[in-house]
């Protein structure tokens, strides 16, 4: 019989030893799961996925057509009742409700006055829900950029915003990174919109508006594009030694194990760490180069 | 003159332990270093402000180096990025010296169970008192502070001792 005054020992738990694995048994949702689609906003492709609907949904009434044929003179042969005819199915007035906003041909004078300068270096040029949206060849944006700032007709002093999305099921590239304009004159805004591969380094704009170079910096952070001729192209939001690009699709919510170091333990790894950033700061490279 | 009658020596003197008066003192006059996170930070300046007085447990002054600071409150979000910053700022405090650890983020990592947030402050340096709440209300960050006033008042110097040197050893 056991001491009541004794305290049970708690049983230690052993640290797992090798690389970080996640539980995903214990958390099924926080499988990874690539996205199957590209939601890129496009004319073109919203104009070929309409067509390719509208064949669609013929070749199916053709089939339903033929297959009450075949039942109409099935049926005759039996001497039955004919089958009820197919009807159509027209669309409702509702059916549009819930869709986001369709990309339409531009109207206004800004896009058509920018594809008239870039020629053919503007890919597409479109209006959705009243903004406007321009893409670019990745090689011109800083000359559409200059253009945008610079052409007495356009004046777009600002760059408001610039973001970057991945999509990393698209054909021929995987990210796209685009550029929120502003014109505070004018009191509009226009969007740049530049699609960039793997292992792209786009032209920074930081030379035309110095408001980029925080924004481009988070952008290398979050997703790994770095941009030409940047001034400081380094982390900005996660600690320098970080690994990894949180914010593209086959990235691990859990992260890589970072948050599960423990820091009271690990002292070794601590000192190992300031040991690395000091050897940085002379010059040395303590760190084993990694194989990409 | 009876048992029950104090003599005139008694009158002026009062027997005790050096190490009583010592946590007495400590524990009357603790001293946070002035430390926010994230929104936990605003409900501990609501307790320090003049509503719920925090200072009436000898706890009001916030320094503003951890040098002269006894108490460090954990009060937010602890992400990767900021733990071997509170490390140091632990490692700069003198001895003796308490964690608390002020709602869930610091407690488990709250609703950011993500890539960044340390899972617990308990990761980086050791905690005292765990206050849960999201953000915990003015009241039960005061009843942690008692429950850590208690946790002063019946330490010793030698179980600090052996936890100092005994450990490291």
């Amino acid at each position: 019989m056991a001491e009541p005054n004794v305290p049970q020992t708690p049983e230690v738990p052993e640290a797992p030893a090798g690389p970080y694995v996640y539980d995903y048994k214990a958390a099924p949702f926080r499988q990874i799961a690539m996205p199957k689609t590209v939601p890129l906003p496009s004319r073109q492709t919203y104009l070929a996925e309409q067509k390719a609907a509208a064949e669609a949904d013929e070749a199916k009434w053709q089939k339903t057509l033929a297959d009450f044929e075949t039942a109409k003179t099935k049926a005759e042969a039996e001497g039955k009742d004919a089958p009820k005819p197919p009807v159509r199915p027209v669309p409702r007035k509702d059916d549009n409700d819930l869709k986001t906003p369709v990309p339409e041909e531009a109207q206004d004078p800004d896009l058509l006055k920018l594809q008239a300068l870039l020629g053919d270096k503007a890919e597409e040029i479109f209006e959705q829900a009243g903004e406007l949206v321009c893409q670019v060849k990745k090689e011109a944006i800083l000359e559409a950029l200059a253009l945008c700032r610079d052409e007495a007709a356009l004046k777009y002093e600002m760059l408001a915003d610039q973001s970057g999305t991945h999509y990393p099921a698209a054909n021929g590239f995987a990210y796209s990174v685009v550029y929120h304009l502003t014109s505070i004159s004018r009191r509009k805004r226009l969007r740049l919109r530049i699609l960039v591969p793997e292992g792209f380094a786009p032209e920074s704009a930081c030379p035309l508006y110095p408001s980029a170079n925080w924004m481009e910096r988070e952008i290398y952070d979050m997703l790994g594009i770095r941009f030409a001729n940047h001034p400081d192209m380094t982390r900005i939001l996660c600690p320098e030694d970080w690994e990894g690009y949180p914010l593209r699709k086959d990235y691990p919510t859990v992260g890589w194990g970072q948050r599960d170091i423990s820091f009271r333990e690990d002292r070794g790894g601590m000192l190992e760490r300031i040991a690395l950033q000091k050897a940085g700061q002379l010059g040395i490279n303590l760190k084993q180069p990694k194989a990409d | 003159m009876g048992m029950n009658q104090p003599t005139a020596l008694e009158h002026i003197l009062i027997t005790t332990k050096v190490e009583k008066v010592m946590n007495w003192s400590r524990a009357t006059s603790v001293w946070p270093v002035t430390f926010g996170l994230a929104c936990c930070a605003i409900e501990m300046m609501a307790a320090g402000a003049s509503r719920f007085d925090f200072d009436r447990f000898g706890a009001g002054i916030f320094r503003a180096s951890p040098r002269q600071a006894d108490l460090m409150i954990i009060a937010g979000t602890v992400t990767y990025k900021m733990a071997p910053i509170i490390k140091t700022l632990y490692d700069q405090m003198p001895e003796p010296k308490w964690v608390m650890a002020m709602g869930s983020c610091a407690t488990a990592g709250g609703p950011f169970d993500s890539y960044h947030t340390i899972q617990g402050v308990d990761k980086v340096i050791p905690v005292d008192v765990y206050i849960p709440g999201c953000p915990p209300r003015p009241e039960s960050f005061i009843y942690g502070f008692l429950k850590l006033q208690d946790k002063i008042m019946t330490s010793s110097l030698a179980d600090r001792y052996k936890d100092i040197f005994e450990e490291v050893g």
